[in-house]
């Protein structure tokens, strides 16, 4: 990693580069742990100085050795995953840590204990509702990660330890949220591809550099003449994942993407863990309720003995009404990888939503590779039409 | 005459017909119930966790994934898969939940909540509650709450926890599932009271708790007593049968007396050395839902030596256990769910095996059944239960030296499965066979 580069060309840098300084960080003696999703709680990790490392998959590495494990129709973006570890290109990491958050998730997280051979594996369950007994259920299932990651480290979890990381990890929300402010001028002062490569970085380092790197982009784009140019649009990105550049290029090609609400933008920085007595509440709480995952199944009312439709949408996607206001966006592409169930059926009863508060939306598909980018971007253009 | 012949290849069990009459028959008594003005319910498969508390409060219950089955072996899901398409759904969800959406869609906007005319077996009428799991896949739980968009019907999410193979094992982590369970199905009582305005009768649960454990019982027996050489019941036999233990369909005395009769009449052919098939060259282990649309398939393989003697671990009943000791039908309910997703786990973990259920079943029957190969049928919109199938391919061929035959096909979509193609692979797979019975000897298997 170059020492003088700073702010957005770092985070391009570590983009480009990313095991780099996780390979630096495990030669210097830290332990370094991949995780594949949002709902892993990494303060637990940094609490115990482990480094959290996302893993990825890869849109340009064609799949070849998920086969032998995998079918072909299932979760691209799991199959890239896998089939990166597979290879070999994850091969520096000391452990992993998966998380029931989805159907391919879990079933590919058995595949990956039996056929890799980190030095430590766990695998968190979640269940698929916000009632408090699966809030109580996934404490339940982080008490038990804290447990192997001390027979792991050999060092207690305590809520000392916990804490501050916890913080650290409140700060980093904080300044993501405070750098997509940026997106709210017209034109905005930062694009959705410089985004892409900052969060991607985050996913990359210890939290502290993090937020360092955080402080240095903040201030340089808030200060910065050479910002994206205004586009006809104004666009919404909702998906599961949208971690590559060549991904978001093609809706910046003639639009301003001012809010990704995916996995590889705002949706693991939203709101901040509360510091609860036990620091394990707080987290429970937080995973559970506050990431906008279509996994989760959410009511109007918990245990609502009669339906009313437009209450249910609201308590799913109303979140997003705020985001179109003040972000003032005109259209929302609904990107969906192919084979996500939980994305999947989303599509028709979201489309109603943005129609009940105004807003154009068009869903498209694709399957995470290079190859589709090219049909994707003829689907994009013709959206972008007709909303500018 | 020819073709008559043919049929009869596969020597079916006659206790197997009343069950299979019993599970068409309440189906229809059923209809006609919630027709007559009887609470109902739409329902996931549960693995006998939400079906005992339906039983106990008198819900009459329908499963649209088993509809989904119907409609399209009746032909006319064609146009509820289009239907649901065209409100938008993508093509690649799981084709049974588009069945069902595309079906509501028809039913609620054009027939305004009537059924549709051209619905087989009385269709499926309006439901007081919908009734999801989040167990085994996402699409069960997604899919209900999608039905929201057509029906202004509550859903009951019935949570389901997954651990880990391993971190099962975490002291205290199974206890907490229990006390989990015990609470949500507390919490699930009391909104079916909340629905029907009346009390849970706690006795009828508790008689309903213990007939289903029972009935699971004699089935899981009757199936081990296919362990036999020759094996005495195809799985078409299984398939007929399961439905009644699996949804606890009808009266459950009545199916325990059928399941009862079931395990006389194997037994009775263990003992005289009767096979299912008339020469028993090859022992297949059958995994995932099969062809339903086409299943004189296996008489053609039947005619070639093949006896299919287990089937997917997702539709056996659990291993049993003794439960006679907790007087709360809540945790019996909630012990006996856990078995069936647990139940292999401790097997598992001592052959240092880490998928757990994922894989474990399917090395434990081929073993313990003798099996010289499996048929994996992958399904193209199912892919829960489908995702195992190379990993299971691959543990089956590494510990066993158990080879499998891959033929993919589909739960709606009867395009997908080609039964010609399926057969002309059965003579060089009978030589992989022969090959590995070789391999197996020369390691020191015993079959």
């Amino acid at each position: 990693m170059s020492d003088e580069s700073k702010g957005l060309s770092k985070a391009q840098e570590i983009y480009l580069n990313r095991s780099q300084r996780a390979k630096e960080l495990k030669a210097a003696g830290k332990k370094v742990i991949g995780y594949p999703c949002v709902y892993v709680p990494l303060e637990m990790l940094t609490a115990l100085d482990l480094i959290p490392y996302r893993t990825y998959g890869d849109i340009r590495e064609p799949v070849t050795e998920t086969d032998r494990a995998l079918p072909t129709s299932f979760c691209s973006i799991m199959r890239t995953c896998l089939d990166c570890a597979l290879k070999g290109k994850d091969d520096f990491l000391d452990g992993m840590v998966t998380v029931h958050a989805c159907d391919p998730q879990e079933k590919t997280a058995r595949v990956w204990e039996s056929y890799t051979n980190y030095p430590y594996f766990h695998f968190i369950d979640m269940l698929s509702t916000i009632r408090p007994e699966s809030i109580e259920y996934f404490k339940s299932q982080l008490n038990d990660f804290r447990k192997t990651l001390e027979a792991f480290t050999g060092q207690k979890l305590s809520a000392d330890k916990l804490k501050p990381a916890i913080k650290a990890h409140n700060q980093q929300r904080a300044l993501v949220q405070q750098l997509y402010e940026l997106t709210k001028p017209a034109p905005p002062l930062i694009s959705g591809t410089e985004l892409v490569q900052v969060v991607k970085a985050l996913m990359s380092l210890p939290v502290a550099e993090g937020n360092d790197l955080l402080n240095q982009v903040i201030s340089e784009v808030k200060s910065r003449t050479d910002g994206p140019k205004r586009k006809p649009a104004r666009l919404l990105i909702w998906s599961s994942t949208l971690d590559d550049t060549d991904i978001m290029q093609v809706f910046e090609a003639k639009a301003n993407v001012v809010m990704d609400e995916t996995c590889g933008g705002i949706r693991a920085y939203r709101g901040s863990v509360k510091l609860t007595p036990d620091p394990l509440d707080g987290l429970a709480d937080y995973y559970m309720k506050e990431i906008t995952c279509a996994r989760t199944f959410r009511q109007a009312t918990l245990g609502e003995t009669k339906k009313d439709y437009k209450k249910d949408i609201q308590s799913r996607f109303g979140y997003l009404k705020g985001i179109v206001r003040d972000w003032k966006i005109n259209g929302a592409i609904l990107l969906l990888v192919r084979y996500c169930d939980p994305f999947a059926f989303e599509m028709p009863s979201l489309r109603d939503y943005l129609d009940s508060i105004g807003t154009p939306s068009t869903y498209i598909e694709y399957d995470y590779t290079i190859g589709a980018l090219a049909p994707l971007k003829t689907r994009v253009e013709a959206f972008i039409e007709t909303i500018s | 005459m020819v073709t008559e012949e043919k049929k009869k290849v596969i020597n079916r069990l006659k206790s197997m017909y009343p069950l299979r009459a019993k599970v068409n028959d309440t189906y229809l008594k059923s209809i006609e119930a919630i027709k007559a003005g009887k609470p109902t319910a739409w329902a996931m498969l549960n693995f006998y966790y939400g079906d005992p508390i339906l039983k106990a409060m008198d819900i009459e219950v329908v499963y649209p994934e088993n509809y989904g089955a119907v409609a399209a072996a009746m032909g006319v899901a064609q146009q509820y898969l289009e239907q649901a398409y065209a409100d938008g759904f993508p093509t690649h969800l799981c084709g049974y939940s588009l069945a069902s959406l595309g079906y509501t869609s028809r039913m609620m906007r054009e027939f305004k909540g009537e059924v549709p005319p051209e619905a087989p077996f009385g269709g499926m009428p309006k439901p007081l509650f919908l009734l999801s799991s989040s167990a085994i896949c996402d699409a069960r739980y997604k899919w209900f709450q999608a039905l929201g968009r057509y029906m202004d019907v509550p859903v009951w999410p019935l949570e389901s926890p997954s651990p880990g193979a391993k971190e099962l094992f975490i002291e205290g982590a199974f206890e907490t599932m229990v006390d989990t369970g015990v609470k949500h199905l507390g919490d699930f009582v009391v909104f079916v009271e909340g629905i029907l305005g009346k009390k849970m009768d706690w006795n009828k649960l508790d008689e309903t708790v213990d007939l289903m454990i029972e009935v699971n019982r004699v089935w899981y027996e009757v199936n081990e007593l296919r362990k036999a050489k020759p094996c005495p019941m195809h799985s078409r036999d299984f398939w007929s049968a399961m439905p009644a233990a699996l949804f606890l369909m009808g009266d459950i005395e009545d199916s325990l007396q059928l399941y009862q009769n079931m395990y006389q009449e194997v037994k009775d052919r263990v003992s005289n050395h009767i096979g299912a098939i008339p020469e028993e060259k090859y022992r297949l282990l059958f995994a995932e839902l099969p062809p339903w649309h086409s299943l004189g398939f296996f008489d053609k393989l039947a005619e070639r030596g093949w006896n299919f003697a287990v089937e997917s671990f997702g539709y056996r009943p659990p291993i049993p256990l003794d439960l006679g000791g907790i007087s709360d039908p809540l945790e019996r309910i909630t012990r006996f769910n856990l078995q069936f997703f647990a139940g292999y786990a401790e097997e598992a973990r001592r052959q240092n095996l880490p998928s757990g259920s994922f894989a474990y079943p399917y090395i434990k029957y081929a073993r313990e059944w003798k099996c010289d190969g499996a048929m994996l049928h992958p399904l193209i919109s199912c892919r829960s239960a489908s995702t195992h199938l190379p990993f299971v391919a691959n543990m089956l061929v590494e510990t066993l030296k158990v080879p499998s035959l891959t033929i993919e096909g589909d739960i709606v979509d009867l395009r997908l499965f080609n039964p010609e193609d399926a057969l002309a692979k059965a003579e060089p797979f009978e030589e992989t066979m022969e090959y590995y019975r070789k391999v197996r000897k020369q390691e020191g298997f015993d079959w």
